[in-house]
């Protein structure tokens, strides 16, 4: 077996503190490397590192080696012509690294083109080889605005390998994804590392399992377990990796946490009939009927830009549809059909500490303060997290904050927009299970949207599926 | 007000500081002179500073000293005055214009694009020939240029802010529109119309010093900075130290603006 890149006591740092500390690690022709944990685990660290795209602040000491050169000690300059031809990155969000303004073939095209020095006819048609590969045949006239997660991840999977490099190096290739997709990525993950050899970070169990391989567990900068994907996954040796596997949807209890019984049939709070929207040119979904009932936990499923999100909104009435009606249950105050964003800052005016907006919120509806509290308590919030401005409180707080918010209202319906994608799992699992419990006490109809049917399937009622 | 000092950047420090010092020497000789910067005395003419005349005297003998004063004050409280209303009108009407869009937008950015097409010191150069020598004729030329840089900056900011999540959920919960424009559209704001201030006044500044200098802006014997430097210009060569006045005057409070309105490091 020959190792195609080794890594020798890497490790980043930043003003003096270390972010990731040393590690030693060896990618082997033919291997599957995984790297498992959460956000702000040092993962995407590791990666810029060997990539060479660490921003400013952030500095790497250690040896990389790729064959017999050190990375480290090369210039910017002849880092990047590595890249594409030895060493290729698949980044996080596809669409950020794909040209908004190209279609689909001509991203993979000009690979060969420009790379390869290909005449354009020639590369044309190793483009659509390679889209046909991946199952992309139809779609290579489209831009990437038109494709949906699953497609624009393959597509920028194809963009990527197309200059041939041995070593793929992939930053959360399956993040957004619902379960299908997240296979296909994975399927198509491993393939690629039968010819070469391929570096995964992910926050994914699932993942994990399925690229198999050698499995490194990262938390806070510093390695907790290594070895054996499928060992480790068996028998975690780490408290904090039975954690993530627990946090996994997969995983989590059925149901997640136990229906209300005997609610009384009662008038629903939302009724919408026929409702057709169109995107960019894209009918994202037409004649599409929906009632919630009281209480109602009802999950809405499907990957990123399927039109999810475009939905709730336009169940709220913050986006015009293209046909339909949606009805509210007369008679009840706006304020209290509410929504929760994916990104939990999103919720809250910056630059202000958090307790005046609460105290703003508590003055408009003149709220009884005493109510706050109680509430913080039932979400495992610290008080004292008030007095910070929303961007010092961690996103698992934030979310939870922001939930405590609406529920101050006393809602009907809240509309929460993938409330945890943005948080690691384990806080995920505990944010979920908080709010789908909250709703519950308080008879709250609750519209969760996520790509993660798993997790649908356990904390809600019901659920559909867009796209 | 120490909490936004410390907020600055060195070089918008030293801007204050000039500034300051610029403000400073326009009160104190407005409060402690005693000479009228009309007053002449042929007798006296290009004194060299001296003790009883720290700036010298000009060619008809008045004391620099109390003229720089006076023009000082002028062109301080003219810029202020200026960017004072059209900070006003253009923030005002941006805010109008990028929060209901539809025909306010339409309108007001119709406005926008007619002032837009003449160049700014064409359209003050207008207005003064208008009624040549008021200082009200000025004044109103001036903000209706300054205006437009704020409409402009204001409109797309608050269109932004408008459109952001965290308004939307101010406004779902509830919160009517005085809130989102304190809350959400007004923090986005500051900073911004601050530094367009800063830059508005050193423009005022420049926009009555040229109209000084081209005879079209205020009539002898006022002390203008632009003017004085016309009436200076032919005795560069007899008594440059008197010349050099009024153009430090000006290279000062526009270097001091510009640093003051500088980007923050």
């Amino acid at each position: 077996m020959t190792i195609l890149l080794r890594i020798e006591a890497l490790s980043v740092q930043a003003d003096g503190k270390t972010l990731l500390e040393p590690l030693s690690l060896n990618l082997a022709a033919g291997e599957c490397l995984t790297i498992l944990g959460e956000t702000g685990a040092g993962k995407s660290l590791l990666m810029h590192a060997i990539m060479g795209t660490l921003p400013p602040p952030l500095t790497a000491s250690g040896r990389i080696l790729l064959g017999d050169t050190d990375l480290a000690s090369l210039e910017r300059s002849a880092r990047e012509r590595l890249w594409g031809q030895q060493l290729a990155m698949l980044p996080q969000e596809p669409w950020h690294s794909l040209d908004p303004l190209m279609p689909a073939l001509q991203q993979v095209a000009e690979v060969h083109e420009c790379v390869h020095g290909q005449a354009p006819e020639q590369a044309q048609q190793t483009a659509t080889q390679a889209l046909t590969g991946v199952g992309l045949e139809a779609a290579a006239a489209r831009l990437p605005g038109q494709l949906s997660g699953g497609m624009a991840q393959r597509l920028a999977f194809c963009a990527a390998t197309a200059a041939g490099a041995p070593i793929l190096l992939a930053d959360e290739p399956t993040k957004g994804l619902d379960a299908s997709r997240r296979d296909q990525v994975a399927t198509l993950l491993r393939q690629h590392a039968q010819q070469g050899a391929l570096l995964t970070i992910t926050h994914d169990v699932e993942v994990a399992r399925q690229l198999g391989g050698t499995l490194l567990v990262m938390r806070a900068g510093h390695l907790l377990e290594s070895g054996d994907a499928q060992a480790i996954l068996a028998a975690p040796q780490h408290d904090y990796t039975r954690a993530l596997i627990a946090a996994d949807p997969r995983h989590w209890p059925a149901p997640l946490v136990a229906a209300v019984t005997g609610a009384p049939a009662s008038e629903p709070v939302l009724e919408a009939r026929g409702l057709r929207l169109k995107r960019g040119g894209r009918q994202l979904f037409e004649g599409l009927d929906l009632r919630i009932e009281p209480g109602e936990i009802l999950g809405i499923a499907g990957d990123s830009g399927c039109g999810k999100s475009s939905l709730g909104d336009l169940l709220l009435g913050l986006l015009p549809a293209d046909a339909g009606v949606v009805t509210r249950r007369p008679g009840v105050a706006a304020h209290r059909y509410l929504k929760l964003y994916q990104d939990p800052p999103a919720a809250f005016a910056a630059g202000v500490p958090l307790r005046r907006l609460f105290d703003d919120v508590l003055r408009l509806h003149r709220l009884d303060p005493a109510k706050l509290p109680p509430l913080l308590e039932r979400l495992r919030l610290r008080p004292e997290l008030l007095a910070r401005p929303a961007t010092e409180v961690s996103g698992g707080e934030l979310q939870r904050l922001a939930i405590a918010r609406a529920l101050l209202l006393d809602p009907l319906l809240l509309f929460a927009d993938e409330p945890v994608s943005r948080l690691d799992p384990i806080t995920a699992r505990e944010v979920t299970e908080l709010l789908v419990q909250s709703a519950r006490e308080r008879g709250c109809a609750l519209l969760l949207v996520s790509h993660d049917a798993e997790a649908l399937a356990r904390a809600c009622d019901r659920h559909i599926r867009l796209g | 007000m120490p909490r936004l000092f410390a907020s600055l950047s060195t070089s918008q420090r030293v801007g204050a500081g000039l500034l300051a010092l610029l403000v400073l020497f326009a009160v104190l000789e407005g409060l402690l002179g005693r000479t009228d910067p009309a007053l002449q005395n042929l007798a006296q003419r290009f004194a060299t500073p001296s003790l009883a005349e720290p700036l010298g005297t000009d060619p008809f003998g008045r004391s620099m000293l109390a003229r720089m004063g006076a023009a000082l004050r002028l062109s301080l409280s003219l810029s202020l005055v200026c960017v004072l209303t059209s900070a006003l009108i253009g923030v005002a009407l941006g805010i109008a214009a990028g929060w209901r869009q539809g025909w306010v937008d339409r309108a007001l950015s119709f406005v926008l694009n007619v002032v837009l097409a003449l160049p700014g010191l064409v359209l003050i150069l207008l207005v003064a020939g208008l009624a040549p020598g008021s200082l009200l004729a000025l004044y109103v030329a001036i903000s209706l240029v300054l205006w437009v840089e704020y409409f402009r900056v204001v409109r797309a900011i608050t269109r932004q802010a408008v459109a952001s999540q965290p308004m939307q959920a101010s406004r779902m919960l509830g919160f009517g529109w005085r809130y989102c424009l304190r809350r959400h559209v007004w923090p986005a704001l500051v900073g911004p119309v601050a530094t367009l201030a800063a830059f508005g006044a050193a423009g005022s500044i420049m926009a009555l010093a040229a109209l000084g200098f081209v005879a079209v802006g205020l009539r002898p014997p006022t002390a203008e900075l632009g003017l004085m430097m016309v009436e200076l210009f032919p005795y560069y060569s007899d008594a440059p130290w008197v010349l050099a006045q009024p153009v430090l005057a000006v290279f000062l409070l526009v270097l001091g603006l510009n640093l003051l309105a500088g980007k923050r490091a």
